[in-house]
């Protein structure tokens, strides 16, 4: 059956475990391989997709919250802008925002396309109940995002994201390339190749990347690379040889750069 | 909720048993669901638990919780020994999982009622998770178990004035503001992006 397939090196050959010093992943997760990832925790292990995206969203306010002090911006406000698409990674992107307010932060959600999901619903009240505000259209121009937020968290597209950029995310990743204020993305920078990332697109300044880095992250150029999800168990950390470095203590996050 | 104490009240390090090793008692409401989500971040942490949970609550997210503890291979004990002395031999601390603040005495009689028969007398240190379990949620103890940390969820209940133990946390950072006016809660701030606060120094 297709699963793990484990790489074809002389000690891996026997089946054993590969030895390899923490932080050098083998090789980082397909986009085929992350979501079998995934299945097996929602199959398998019986998780539910509320439990993962409310762990992730944690984790990515939590790297945030370590990378961008509320007092390193140089808004008045430590106001966030926090975009989100229209499936998971827009979740995750809810599930933030709502963290990043009880950590101090000041954050707006801009979220044109909504599932039609309790789940969805559910993260939506939980954040307008807690007084983060909703954008009803987008910031026309750059410089009046520049202006406005210290922060952009991108949480449009994950690493289930093929092929074209729908509207109106299009014009939402034509106008966030031109920004200077920092882009945070959540797993995947929106507009990449899964694999293969995207040289004129996105750049952002930091990366949460969600259980394991996907391949994508070898074409990430900026400061802050975190990894969050701590909750992928060992033995599935195993059979898909992700070699993740120990994160530490009881954080959720790790910066690995 | 994750209940990330294990760091504050017992770092990895500072265990005296060679092993990790936690054992935590589930009872068959909301409290036993609470510690099964517990034990799994524990043994995210590398520490050991062992899940005592005999009577299992039909609840399909609960038994999800049990599901996922199952698969990270967490054991789970067929029966609590009497002998406290083997409890006492085998981990490092016992947390207490059994009865929350929406117990009702009389409430599921068997099997905890014996459950806390034993831990009353374990030595090794109790954390208990909102309520020390079979405390009156609001006139506290009268002859029960006497746990060393105390993890108020949401808010302390009136029954933690009667806590005597070492180290109170609350974990309750993710209630929405017009809920904790709206109940007068006045919640101390919390550290950083820290999910549990300490209300008391430690001993």
């Amino acid at each position: 059956p297709r699963g793990a397939r484990l790489p074809l090196t002389p000690q891996s050959r026997g089946g054993g475990r590969v030895s390899r010093p923490p932080g050098v992943p083998r090789s980082l997760p397909r986009q085929e391989e992350a979501q079998a990832i995934d299945q097996e925790l929602f199959t398998d292990y019986k998780f539910s997709v509320d439990q993962l995206m409310e762990l992730a969203g944690l984790s990515c306010a939590t790297a945030i919250a370590k990378a961008y002090p509320p007092s390193s911006f140089t808004t008045s406000q430590p106001t966030v802008l926090v975009v989100c698409g229209p499936g998971n990674n827009g979740g995750d992107g809810l599930v933030c925002a709502r963290h990043l307010k009880m950590f101090g932060y000041e954050p707006t959600v801009y979220y044109p396309k909504r599932p039609n999901k309790p789940l969805f619903e559910g993260l939506t009240t939980q954040c307008q109940k807690m007084d983060i505000p909703f954008l009803s259209e987008f910031p026309a121009e750059a410089a009046l995002i520049d202006e406005l937020y210290g922060l952009v968290v991108d949480a449009i597209f994950g690493f289930s994201f093929k092929g074209a950029v729908r509207e109106p995310f299009g014009s939402i990743l034509s106008t966030l390339e031109r920004i200077t204020a920092p882009i945070a993305s959540i797993d995947i920078p929106s507009g990449w190749d899964v694999e293969k990332g995207k040289a004129d697109g996105l750049q952002p300044d930091m990366l949460i990347s969600l259980t394991a880095p996907k391949k994508a992250a070898m074409h990430f150029t900026g400061r802050y690379h975190f990894l969050g999800g701590r909750f992928v168990p060992a033995a599935l950390q195993e059979k898909y040889a992700l070699n993740l470095p120990p994160y530490p203590e009881t954080d959720c996050v790790l910066q690995l750069t | 909720c994750n209940v990330p104490f294990s760091r504050q009240a017992f770092p990895l390090p500072s265990l005296p048993r060679k092993q990790p090793t936690v054992l935590v008692v589930c009872g068959p409401a909301q409290n036993g669901a609470i510690g099964l989500v517990c034990a799994r971040h524990l043994r995210i942490f590398d520490y050991e638990p062992t899940i005592f949970y005999p009577k299992r609550s039909p609840d399909p997210l609960y038994r999800d919780f049990t599901t996922q503890c199952e698969k990270m291979d967490i054991p789970f004990l067929s029966y609590l020994p009497t002998e406290v002395q083997l409890i006492n031999d085998a981990y490092n601390a016992v947390v207490d999982a059994v009865l929350g603040a929406e117990a009702e005495a009389g409430e599921g009689r068997e099997p905890c009622a014996a459950i806390l028969a034993t831990l009353k007398h374990v030595r090794i240190p109790i954390v208990s998770l909102d309520v020390p379990s079979g405390w009156d949620v609001e006139a506290g103890s009268s002859g029960g178990i006497s746990p060393d940390v105390l993890v108020s969820l949401s808010a302390p209940k009136q029954c933690a004035r009667c806590f005597l133990g070492r180290q109170h946390f609350v974990a309750g950072r993710f209630l929405p503001y017009d809920v904790q006016k709206k109940f007068e809660l006045n919640p101390p701030d919390y550290p950083g992006t820290e999910c549990v606060v300490a209300l008391r120094a430690p001993r």
